[in-house]
């Protein structure tokens, strides 16, 4: 064997092994949601009549309304964000505006620890008398998905060329109507990317829905740590909990994978 | 104003007014509380205290201890996605059989919500109802992974195991979109793989590079929900990480105005990390 077959088997052994090791638990948590109290007890049991009990259980308990919640604040945020984030992302890309002080705020906004924020939140929630329910949160996780959605719509309008809206302009057009009728529809990829991202940020965000929504309004990823404590460990239930977070954000994920390198690095990456 | 100007202003003023509601305020306000002895069970109004706040959590072992445990939880972390990440980036490079779903696949847990994430982990690592250390003990070790001493180390691999394919997308891009003469130059003159890795792939990839490691530790540095889900900062204060920590302090004791101190001691250690992020993407962008 020559060295290049030699470096291939390597590599196709080692992609091989980091599949396994991705898979490995995600495969797990499925069989064990499968699975009866004593079923558990054997993690090696691979082959066993599959039990619904805790699907049931799951639902039962209001998985499918904490789900509801997490989908409504996750909508609402990343529209706002959207209709916000497009207008002021193409002209901070095609006519420099805010200058580098605008879109530093944009970033340092997306990485800011969310310990800063969400204490004011929750005493502002107080105040106000809206603690524990989805108002603060709409707020606390506009504070993350707004910048991350302006972020990616820079770097998309970024190679969208300037002249695409001058032609525009000779034709009649005024500046807004160039922008949403001619330039925006050249960025929809781009824009839908964004919005399936921003949205599986807010949907996966637990830290802000742990302090400012703990009970009444619980989003999904603070009832799924419902599942660790409620008597005991039940493994089972949150097993079929955890997958009810996880597969619809997997599956979009997938029709995004090819657009997000560009949006996250705000066009300093092109794929 | 000419028009120009004030078309760019109406175009940024949604963006404007909801960061303003979003963030500014609540980033003074966090400002305003770290100055004052604001607790929630306390009766009456909150007492401006000066410095007293940034003093004491200064001075706290405790907020140290955390700073030095993430320290050590994002340099072990960031380190083993960088290797895995790239070796994984430059397998799937030359690969074409299957090419997208193997990609599709290795990118699936960065999708997943960190809580999930951390309770799989606990439950596939559980001493008794576990499957790895089961396994482990059928091959006669024993390894405690939640264990004095393991338990940081077993959460940076938790880390590795959701965040290497944030790594694998940044640098399979990089790789994709550098020119390719210079390799098949070297190539044609004889030059090894791994020299042509060393000497021009990996120069060219270091844009990408320190913006994906710049990510990650910014990122990794907010870890919370690993913790929340095995070892709740234990055993000891082990893995008593700056987020889990600032969370102790505001929502177990109620210590409003010192967690938000503590929230803005760690703003000062991240913000150059920030400011170099920013230079690095701006720079790139708009040349």
């Amino acid at each position: 064997m020559t060295n290049a077959r030699i470096l291939g088997s390597l590599r196709n052994a080692f992609l091989f092994f980091a599949l396994i090791t991705v898979l490995f638990p995600i495969v797990w948590v499925a069989l064990a949601s499968f699975k009866t109290a004593p079923q558990l007890n054997d993690p090696s049991l691979l082959f066993f009549e599959p039990s619904l009990l805790n699907w049931r259980f799951v639902f039962e308990a209001g998985i499918l309304e904490a789900a509801g919640r997490s989908a409504l604040v996750a909508g609402i945020t990343v529209t706002i964000s959207a209709i916000a984030g497009s207008g002021a992302a193409y002209v901070i890309s095609q006519y420099k505006a805010g200058g580098a002080a605008t879109r530093f705020g944009i970033l340092a906004a997306q990485v800011l620890p969310p310990a800063v924020l969400v204490f004011p939140f929750l005493t502002l929630a107080y105040v106000l008398r809206v603690n524990d329910t989805l108002l603060p949160l709409i707020f606390a996780h506009l504070s993350f998905v707004l910048p991350v959605v302006t972020w990616f719509l820079i770097g998309f309008f970024d190679s969208v060329p300037k002249s695409l809206e001058e032609q525009a302009r000779v034709d009649g057009f005024t500046r807004f109507k160039a922008f949403l009728l001619v330039v925006l529809p050249q960025v929809y990829p781009g824009l839908g990317a964004a919005i399936i991202f921003g949205f599986t940020l807010s949907w996966n965000d637990m830290f802000y829905g742990l302090i400012l929504t703990p009970s009444r309004s619980a989003i999904l990823p603070v009832a799924i740590a419902g599942f660790n404590t409620f008597r005991g460990v039940e493994l089972g239930s949150m097993s079929a909990a955890i997958l009810v977070a996880v597969i619809p954000v997997v599956i979009a994920s997938f029709f995004i994978q090819k657009r997000l390198v560009q949006g996250i690095s705000g066009g300093a990456v092109k794929y | 104003m000419t028009s120009v100007r004030v078309f760019q202003f109406r175009m940024l003023l949604p963006l404007l007014a909801v960061a303003a509601v979003a963030v500014g305020l609540p980033l003074f306000y966090a400002l305003y509380l770290s100055l004052t002895d604001f607790s929630l069970t306390q009766q009456g109004p909150a007492e401006f205290v000066g410095a007293d706040n940034y003093v004491s959590s200064l001075t706290n072992d405790g907020l140290w201890g955390a700073i030095g445990t993430t320290a050590t939880y994002v340099l072990i972390a960031v380190s083993f996605e960088t290797v895995l990440g790239l070796l994984i980036a430059l397998s799937l490079q030359k690969q074409k059989w299957a090419r997208d779903i193997t990609r599709a696949m290795l990118l699936a847990p960065m999708f997943i919500t960190p809580i999930a994430v951390g309770l799989t982990f606990r439950f596939l690592l559980n001493d008794q109802l576990g499957a790895i250390p089961q396994l482990l003990r059928s091959l006669g070790v024993s390894y405690d992974f939640l264990g004095s001493g393991n338990a940081l180390f077993t959460l940076a691999m938790i880390d590795v195991w959701q965040w290497t394919p944030f790594m694998v997308l940044l640098l399979l891009a990089g790789l994709e979109s550098i020119p390719q003469q210079p390799m098949e130059a070297a190539r044609v003159d004889g030059a090894g793989a791994f020299y042509i890795f060393r000497r021009i792939t990996l120069p060219l990839l270091v844009p990408v590079l320190s913006v994906a490691i710049l990510l990650r530790s910014l990122d990794a540095l907010k870890v919370f929900e690993y913790v929340y889900a095995t070892t709740r900062g234990g055993p000891g204060t082990e893995t008593e990480t700056i987020q889990y920590f600032t969370y102790q302090t505001g929502i177990q004791f109620f210590r409003l105005g010192e967690a938000s101190s503590m929230a803005f001691i760690l703003l000062a250690i991240v913000l150059p990390l920030i400011i170099f992020l920013f230079r690095r993407l701006d720079r790139s962008a708009h040349r």
